[in-house]
């Protein structure tokens, strides 16, 4: 359905492009797409479309479907369509520097989401403003969680194993959650990562990848999973272990997705850190800005919190943000 | 009766050299960690437990789908889209369960098609499917890579467009039992590829299909000419292939709960073609043999469970994977197998033994 109509939208855009030739009044905003991988993409998708048609301007949506030639190739077709605005989420880091000069060019605004392409421009004037998760922060969080959730059942000093289920290698998220993890962990010596596997960000692979763990690991304390899909995979090989997830393995994911709400108000999981993928607000918050003559700061986080089973478990650095019950938040989360 | 033990014959064969591939890998586990072979019985799921029923149990996916590839490549052709139709079938089931879930992904114990139907017209669909490869090939001509490969492509866009996109769930016990359940204190998938591992030695050995394959995979035209409805029998085998790849994709689907249109099954039709040829199916079609594909998805899942249990590095992964692989294969290529045979032969020269019996 979603095709069909991103299809049919395209259509009467391109058809509206041709009237808006003639009477320019509504901005047109380009939104290039990297695919629909996961349901966190899907609720990006959604949401970044909704609030531009919202803000009443005609949308050009392209979905690369996880392609970087079809992403240069919906580049290239928005400059030659005029539109006022790009909105861009790279699939990959690199490549990009001939197209991205073209659009610069062009001198049509670039506003990057979710996902920040490596350039080898001279001065970052390229873009205006990047809005997505703090990767590296996100693991950092993860890790204070597991070492504050210890520490307040008082298990604080004890030998703690972790064992760790990795996203695609090379990803954005999977490099950023890693080192952020790694590097906060490595404050609390007792705390240890004792096996670490991709599992590709699919729960089939951390299944699989969790039911070795448990037969050559030992004794395995904590599960941290770079996402929530992996984490819900690994419960149910926890399960045929003769283990009680959430229990005798303590489960932390990431991106907090209504699916991992649900499964630590059963109990099944812990801790859940999260990734927001709704950027539509910010989206249309900038090109409002842009138009007024605003400029903005290069980089930007969203606002994100951390979900768990307990709640004031601290998650910050600075230790001053605590945990909120997944339970209390189960009936907002809408992806 | 010419019985007697043929060690050179035994040694040239494809299937020797797999068998041994993957017992020199397991004995290579053995020397590591000994544990690996650890098998339990575990009360709680009423299953026996242990890295080895992981292997067969996670092998089911390609083994499955690798039976019906090697029909496929014995008739000279491949399959492309199985990766696909394993999505397209998960998707089509979880459809049917939650077919009222509109909005958000919420896992419920319950399913609004009875199961029976579930399983019915998941499989149903990748059948047809199937046929169409099938046809395409058989009726128009068409390269199976190119006709196969149309699917490939539109597969996963069908699964996505019948689920509108979104990852559905399931809780559905019944739906679960497909992966999760146990026969005879063994997970169910691999149940399941012992029944169709039956089925397809039955249909192949028992039936004439079996030899007509071989018939045709060595020479079309000339099975043609002798009365062999040759097209019949191409179109049977992607048909097969198509309704095998819609039993996979269940098996995966219950196992996460979920349909993944994105990510079930990608690389698959890879990993069967590579079962195929490890089990001493040639790419350029004739003889087959299902008991080799069944050993070389073991040993792909075998290479797998290894990289997992002895903790490589993810980055090194693949690299290993592909290492092993390379080395199976050339184990078995001609030369070596020539050269390991024609060694034996010699010795037993040697010593005083006689060439042939």
């Amino acid at each position: 359905m979603k095709k069909l109509t991103s299809v049919l939208l395209a259509l009467v855009l391109v058809l509206a492009l041709g009237a808006t030739a003639l009477a320019d009044d509504a901005l047109t905003v380009a939104f290039s797409q990297i695919g629909q991988e996961s349901d966190w993409r899907t609720a990006n998708t959604d949401d970044v479309c909704k609030a531009i048609q919202d803000a009443g301007w005609n949308l050009v949506y392209d979905d690369a479907q996880q392609k970087q030639e079809n992403q240069v190739k919906a580049l290239r077709n928005f400059i030659t369509q005029g539109v006022d605005y790009i909105v861009f989420t790279a699939i990959v880091t690199t490549g990009w520097d001939e197209v991205l000069k073209e659009v610069q060019e062009a001198e049509i605004p670039l506003v990057l989401i979710d996902r920040f392409p490596e350039t080898s421009f001279a001065d970052d004037s390229w873009y205006t403003t990047y809005f997505g998760g703090d990767f590296p922060e996100e693991g950092a969080r993860a890790a204070r969680w597991i070492v504050n959730y210890f520490k307040s059942i008082g298990r604080g000093d004890e030998e703690i194993n972790i064992v760790r289920l990795e996203g695609t290698t090379g990803a954005d998220a999977q490099v950023g959650r890693s080192k952020g993890f790694d590097e906060e962990i490595a404050k609390t010596p007792n705390f240890k990562i004792v096996a670490s596997q991709t599992g590709n960000f699919t729960g089939a692979e951390g299944q699989a990848v969790m039911e070795s763990f448990l037969k050559s690991v030992s004794k395995i304390d904590v599960l941290w999973a770079e996402n929530d899909n992996m984490a819900l995979g690994a419960i149910e090989a926890i399960k045929a272990a003769g283990l009680q997830p959430g229990k005798d393995i303590i489960i932390v994911g990431c991106d907090a997705v209504k699916l991992a709400f649900e499964a630590i108000v059963n109990g099944e999981m812990n801790c859940t850190v999260e990734c927001t993928p709704l950027m539509g607000n910010r989206v249309v918050e900038v090109i409002k800005g842009l138009e007024a003559g605003e400029t903005f700061d290069k980089v930007v986080h969203p606002v994100e919190y951390v979900y768990d089973f307990v709640g004031g478990i601290p998650y910050t650095a600075d230790g001053a943000a605590v945990t909120e019950l997944a339970s209390e938040h189960i009936a907002e989360r809408l992806y | 009766m010419k019985t007697k033990f043929d060690f050179s014959r035994i040694m040239k064969s494809k299937i020797t050299w797999a068998v041994i591939a993957e017992l020199m890998i397991l004995l290579v586990c053995l020397i590591i960690r000994p544990e690996f072979f650890q098998i339990s019985y575990q009360e709680s799921t009423g299953m026996l437990y242990g890295s080895l029923i992981d292997i067969l149990n996670r092998s089911s996916e390609i083994t499955i789908i690798a039976l019906g590839m090697t029909l496929v490549i014995a008739l000279a052709g491949t399959d492309l889209s199985v990766g696909a139709l394993v999505a397209l079938s998960g998707a089509m089931a979880l459809k049917l369960m939650r077919w009222d879930m509109s909005e958000f992904p919420t896992a419920g114990d319950y399913s609004i098609t009875p199961m029976f139907w579930v399983i019915l017209v998941a499989l149903g669909i990748c059948a047809l499917f199937g046929s169409f490869n099938g046809l395409m090939i058989a009726r128009f001509g068409m390269q199976p890579i190119i006709a196969t490969l149309v699917l490939m492509v539109a597969g996963r866009g069908v699964a996505q467009i019948i689920t509108n996109g979104r990852q559905m769930t399931t809780n559905f016990a019944a739906f679960k039992f497909i992966s999760q359940g146990s026969v005879l204190f063994l997970p169910m998938p691999i149940i399941i590829t012992v029944v169709i591992f039956i089925l397809m030695s039955l249909l192949t050995r028992k039936t004439a299909f079996g030899m007509f394959v071989e018939s045709v995979g060595i020479n079309p035209n000339a099975s043609r000419v002798s009365g062999l409805r040759s097209s019949l029998i191409i179109f049977t085998a992607y048909l097969i292939t198509g309704l095998l790849s819609g039993v996979s994709g269940l098996i995966y689907a219950s196992r996460i709960g979920q349909n993944d249109s994105n990510n079930a099954g990608i690389n698959y039709e890879l990993d069967a073609i590579l079962a195929v040829v490890i089990g001493g199916t040639s790419m350029s079609g004739g003889k087959f043999s299902l008991t080799g594909t069944v050993i070389g998805s073991i040993i792909i899942r075998t290479i797998i469970t290894f990289v997992y249990y002895f903790g490589v590095a993810a980055e090194a992964t693949m690299v290993f994977r592909a290492l092993i692989v390379v080395v199976v294969i050339v184990l078995q290529s001609e030369p070596v197998r020539e050269f390991m045979g024609k060694r034996r032969t010699m010795r037993k020269v040697a010593m005083g033994g006689e060439l042939h019996g």
